[in-house]
């Protein structure tokens, strides 16, 4: 709605100082209209809010989780591990390898 | 309506939002009776205990003659593609070293850089305010180069990141400096949807990055300079799902935690913060102290989680890369300071899909990668 109605203004620049008050006016009623959605919104979270848990009652659930799953970049972790996380130190390794410049 | 009792209303509205805000900050507060430290400490956890020698440098990846920008890994078969001040994109075999395609783009100022699902093509963004896309099986061009299949066109604004929807070669999501993000059909060039924009409630400003939920690929957050995060539901692009607040400065960089529950973030407030993505509680923030002006705090420019969260790797404008335990949110390692470190700003950092390998690219134009090489302990 906003977009057209800025070419609309655009295409009547030159007219009336009437005018430039209409495109004010929509303007300021648009921005009025955000504002009053997002009131509508910041009142659904405040309700939400207050059949909400605190932030404890997840903690317990999220540290198991995480110490559960093998990771092959912890020096300990849980099994089972995989053949393909050894591959980087595996054969004969360049570590520079290709050093060409891309021109 | 005259022009004046449309301006009280606006007052009102405004006023009425800001003390919604408010109290909405302090109900929060009062369900924060803990974070992710206080308890894990409480349960005796103590951090993780890296050597020296545990992450090691194990491939350093060199061509670019600029400063890379953006790194992507394959989801399978450890390629990864890179994007670059000096106009290219490279796609490398990780574990050779060895460059596998070089693109030269049209447009030299690239910000973004990401692989397709099933690792036959890339897209890349930037300054032109446009997508492309190159299928790697391409038959290239007389002058060597493959050519673009595709264009994706409609952003009002610079593209700062770009990802491909998980297992839908054919959808892609964008985030621009025109305040939206846009799913993309790859394969007509169409917007499905635009998240955000001017009349539907979204960021206010550039949005500098996207995560999409690998759990649900129906959801995504972004991340944006006027200092939030949002959640998204690809179906419903009228609204934001969620907003999370907190952070102090630009959002620069978020990435969904493995579980697909939470996410985090990094931001030129120089804090990483981990949220609940259901609950929007602001689980964690991960600061380091900073001795010196507060104006010289470094800004997170990137992230990544190891593959089970434990760990979160945060990449700054100083040149560290700090390895902090998730659980007791303290730093176990600095990857900016060991043997064979970067030697400038990290701007790009990412995991490769089985989580034995982090790449990091930088400012010094190199991209290297780290992985496990010390003695592991399996429980």
């Amino acid at each position: 709605m906003l977009v057209n109605e800025a070419q609309a203004a655009a295409a009547s620049d030159q007219q009336s100082p009437l005018l430039s008050d209409t495109r004010g006016k929509h303007r300021i009623l648009a921005e009025v209209k955000r504002l009053e959605q997002e009131a509508r919104s910041l009142e659904e979270e405040l309700e939400e809010l207050d059949r909400m848990e605190k932030v404890s009652s997840t903690l317990e659930e999220f540290l198991l989780q995480v110490e559960s799953k093998p990771d092959p970049l912890l020096p300990e972790t849980r099994g089972p591990t995989n053949s393909s996380w050894e591959i980087w130190f595996e054969g004969p390794q360049e570590m520079q390898g290709c050093r060409c410049w891309i021109l | 309506m005259s022009v004046a009792e449309l301006k009280e209303r606006h007052i009102a509205a405004t006023a009425t939002v800001n003390s919604l805000r408010e109290r909405l900050k302090q109900r929060r507060q009062l369900l924060l009776d803990t974070d992710v430290a206080g308890y894990a400490k409480s349960q005796g956890r103590s951090a993780i205990s890296f050597s020296p020698t545990d992450l090691v440098c194990c491939r350093i990846l060199q061509g670019h003659t600029g400063k890379v920008y953006s790194l992507d890994w394959a989801p399978e078969r450890n390629r990864i593609v890179s994007a670059s001040q000096d106009g290219r994109l490279i796609v490398w075999n990780a574990l050779t070293s060895q460059k596998t395609h070089a693109i030269k783009l049209q447009c030299p100022w690239v910000r973004t850089c990401a692989f397709g699902p099933n690792g036959q093509s890339v897209a890349c963004g930037g300054l032109d305010s446009a997508c492309s896309i190159f299928n790697l099986n391409s038959q290239v061009e007389r002058d060597g180069n493959i050519p673009v299949s595709r264009v994706l066109t409609g952003h009002k604004g610079y593209v700062y990141s770009c990802q491909y929807v998980p297992d839908q070669e054919t959808h892609l999501i964008t985030s621009s400096g025109d305040q939206t993000c846009v799913l993309w059909d790859v394969t007509t060039g169409q917007r499905i949807s635009v998240f955000g924009g001017e009349f539907p409630s979204g960021h206010t400003a550039d949005v500098l990055s996207v995560s999409i939920n690998s759990s649900n690929s129906k959801m995504f957050v972004s991340g944006s300079c006027d200092t939030t995060a949002r959640l998204w539901d690809t179906r419903i692009a009228s609204r934001a799902v969620r907003t999370y607040h907190g952070h102090q400065g630009d959002v620069n960089t978020v990435k969904f935690f493995p579980d697909g529950q939470r996410f985090g973030t990094g931001s030129d407030d120089g804090t990483c913060r981990l949220y609940d993505m259901r609950t929007g509680h602001q689980l964690q923030v991960y600061s380091k102290q900073h001795n010196g002006d507060d104006n010289d705090i470094p800004i997170v420019t990137s992230i990544a989680f190891s593959i089970s969260g434990r760990l979160l790797f945060a990449g700054y404008s100083s040149g560290d890369c700090y390895v902090w335990d998730t659980l007791v949110a303290e730093v176990v390692l600095n990857l900016g300071t060991v043997h064979n470190s970067h030697e400038s700003r990290i701007s790009c950092i990412g995991l490769s899909s089985d989580g034995s390998a982090l790449c990091t690219g930088s400012w010094d134009k190199n991209l290297k990668i780290w992985a496990f090489g010390g003695h592991r302990r399996v429980i």
